[in-house]
């Protein structure tokens, strides 16, 4: 079997045309260049789209050869294995399903796959480094947005007894004040079971025994016990990594866009779940959800003033997309 | 065999055939959670270099997979300490640490990827070579940081000597101004002399020999250019603001607002492509016509509004595709920028080779891993 190939010796640039024999014993000759080789020595590349396939031998040698089905062919006769790679670079039915399925792989990373990931990761990673970072970031909050908390002693006290009830004065759960008027009436909860409550928040509670205050602990707690932060923080790495990934340089317009949407869907989800949390524990309590629809309605209130008076994207406006006060969710507390 | 006329270079990589390798690719490299990447991108570069002829022989890529993936595990445990040290352990002297670590060693690093490109590519089974010094980047880099600082400080002292002279301060940053234009097109030329100097094809040397006006001349032009696209852009900007205006803030209009906005960003992306385009024809136009290599002359006759135009369109097409039309932009642009580059040689067969070495692929793939243009 024969083929024609440019040969270069590798010390000039020197081009000849020379004929490479492939016999049936497995040797490759050029008798112009009196090489005689076992093909096991020789390195013929793998085919790459219709680019001349490059012969290589142990002394620098190099041929290049245009005819690649002839090279593809003698490869086969002598039953020499050839690299699949080809194959799969070289079917069109394959680069669909290549689309399709990496289609898919993305539309399930940023849905259902992320949550699974978050899940799984989220009952593994090790409580104390979350611990740590929790409190690290309660460390930047007080730093940056976050000021002394200005409640009465006895408001306090109050506040600390309903905590107690609701967690059953388990000490992993830790209750923090702080007032803060730039991000106004809001509590949140930390992966390391801290809670911080905000005063602008206690002011909006006008039942007497502060139990629309109680049914936000419990909707935080709720936050916790199902690990929410963390998982939305892992989904939301996922999504923007995935996202990247495959955008490359022309992340930017794709990258903040859908992840914003996709973790404030996150978190609507995550927000029924702590509702129907602090419900059962409301009940479990033995207390009416009625001062918490209350308080969720002055809370509406609060914020429509603030965006409406402001009169662009601020970031009660983003507040709300995360944390719908619907009507749905105050009905929802408003039965018993 | 002599050839005294300039011969084009030629591109002959095909869309479709491209798309089906650079598909199979991704797809590899998902599943391998990013390990066949390394392999990807062999086979990418392979099919660029394979496909550029000159004189009826072609180029050919020879780095080693394995090395670019070490050299990838390498930047990117590197990248993940660093992020660990930032966000999860929030040690800021350990980070700072990394960070001042990256800059000392940036110069070095460019060097290195310099180095790979060439030592990875062939023609004739002659392979290129990089002999540049880190010396020499550390001095340019020097240099840069000096041309940078030093009428900047000067200004801020002017500054807090005569707060009051308003004439003075814009006397002054007019200085600065031209300081700058001046400067940085010979520092630019300054560099390139550096990496096109020490660099070989086989035993023949490259040549860079351009004038230092003829730099000047071509950033100001570029700069002007610049310029007035921006005005132009702004102008569009500012019409996209009324209309915004105009349609209101209703909730029903969301939609639409929404709709303008990914216009605009499409728009602004667009823009960015068309310059680096223009940009990109510019400076391959003035680098190759200043080129030689064994006193043979490249030739460069690219129009840079077209190839602005080409990657116009490139990043349309890409975008509208979701990604599915970048192996078509990609050789699209590529095909025009070679058969628009030139090389005059007396005798192709006289070119003696000097060995070939492995390539170090640090440099390289921290270049690549943070998307560093080092325009070589």
């Amino acid at each position: 079997m024969i083929v024609m190939a440019k040969l270069y010796d590798g010390i000039s640039s020197k081009e000849h045309i020379v004929q490479i024999e492939f016999t049936n014993d497995k040797r490759v000759v050029i008798k112009s260049f009196n090489i005689n080789e076992p093909i096991e020595d020789v390195k013929i590349s793998t085919r790459l789209g219709n680019t001349p396939r490059l012969i290589e031998f142990k002394n620098g040698i190099r041929c290049k050869c245009d005819d690649n089905d002839k090279i593809d062919e003698i490869l086969q006769t002598l039953k020499l294995k050839n690299a699949p790679i080809y194959k799969l670079e070289s079917s069109w039915k394959l680069a669909v399903a290549s689309v399709v399925a990496i289609a898919i792989f993305i539309i399930f990373m940023l849905t259902a796959g992320a949550g699974y990931t978050a899940e799984f990761l989220a009952d593994r990673l090790p409580q104390n480094i979350l611990d740590k970072a929790s409190h690290i970031t309660l460390e930047q909050l007080d730093k940056s947005y976050l000021h002394k908390s200005n409640l009465s002693n006895e408001k306090k006290a109050q506040i600390i007894k309903l905590f107690r009830k609701l967690t059953n004065d388990d000490k992993h759960y830790k209750l923090h004040f702080r007032s803060s008027p730039a991000i106004g009436p809001n509590a949140f909860a930390l992966p390391s079971g801290d809670i911080v409550l905000l005063d602008e928040l206690v002011f909006l509670d006008k039942d007497k025994n502060l139990y629309g205050i109680l049914g936000v602990l419990a909707h935080e707690k709720g936050h916790y016990v199902y690990k929410h932060g963390l998982k939305s923080i892992i989904k939301g790495t996922i999504a923007t990594s995935v996202i990247s990934y495959f955008t490359g340089d022309i992340s930017f317009i794709v990258t903040t866009l859908p992840t914003a949407l996709i973790t404030s869907k996150y978190s609507r989800e995550f927000e029924t779940q702590a509702d129907r949390y602090a419900k059962s524990e409301l009940k479990r309590l033995k207390i009416s959800s009625k001062p918490l629809a209350k308080l969720f309605i002055d809370m509406e209130k609060y914020f429509n003033k603030k965006y409406g008076s402001k009169n662009d994207k601020s970031s009660a406006l983003d507040w709300f997309s995360t944390h719908p006060v619907t009507k749905d969710r105050i009905k929802y507390f408003n039965k018993d | 065999m002599n050839n005294l006329e300039y011969l084009p270079f030629e591109f002959r990589g095909d869309a479709k055939e491209f798309f089906k390798i650079w598909i199979v690719n991704i797809f590899l490299s998902v599943i391998t959670l990013g390990i066949y990447s390394a392999w990807a991108k062999v086979r990418t570069n392979r099919y660029i270099y394979r496909n550029t002829y000159l004189n009826g022989s072609n180029f050919e890529f020879n780095a080693n997979p394995k090395r670019i993936l070490y050299g990838r595990l390498i930047v990117f445990s590197f990248y993940a300490l660093f992020l660990f040290s930032t966000d999860v352990i929030n040690n800021p002297t350990l980070a700072s640490m990394i960070l001042i670590l990256f800059l000392l060693f940036l110069p070095w690093l460019i060097r290195q990827a310099i180095s790979f490109r060439l030592k990875s590519a062939s023609y004739r089974n002659i392979h290129f070579k990089y002999k540049g010094k880190a010396k020499d980047f550390y001095k340019i880099a020097f240099f840069y940081l000096i041309v940078f600082l030093v009428p900047l400080f000067l200004f801020g002292m002017l500054i807090s000597k005569y707060q009051k002279d308003s004439i003075l301060a814009l006397i002054a940053l007019l200085l600065i101004v031209v300081f700058y234009i001046t400067a940085f097109p010979i520092l630019y030329k300054n560099y390139k002399s550096i990496v096109i100097n020490n660099s070989y094809y086989g035993k023949s040397q490259f040549n860079f020999n351009a004038q230092k006006k003829d730099a000047i001349k071509l950033f100001f032009k570029i700069g002007l250019i610049l310029i007035v696209i921006l005005i132009i852009v702004s102008s569009l900007l500012v019409a996209f603001g009324f209309i915004f205006k105009a349609i209101g803030t209703t909730k029903s209009n969301i939609l639409v607002q929404s709709l303008i906005s990914i216009i605009t960003a499409i728009f602004y992306l667009a823009t960015i492509a068309f310059f680096k385009g223009l940009y990109d024809g510019y400076i391959s136009n003035f680098i190759r016509n200043n080129t030689t290599l064994n006193k043979c002359k490249f030739k460069s006759d690219i129009k840079p509004f077209r190839l602005g135009f080409i990657s116009f369109i490139n990043i349309l097409a890409t975008l509208f595709t979701l990604g599915l039309a970048y192996p078509w932009a990609k050789m699209r642009y590529l095909k025009y920028k070679a058969n628009h580059t030139y090389f005059k040689c007396c005798d192709y067969e006289s070119f003696i080779s000097d060995g070939k070495e492995q390539a170090n692929t640090i440099g390289e793939e921290t270049m690549d891993f943070f998307d560093i243009d080092i325009g070589i």
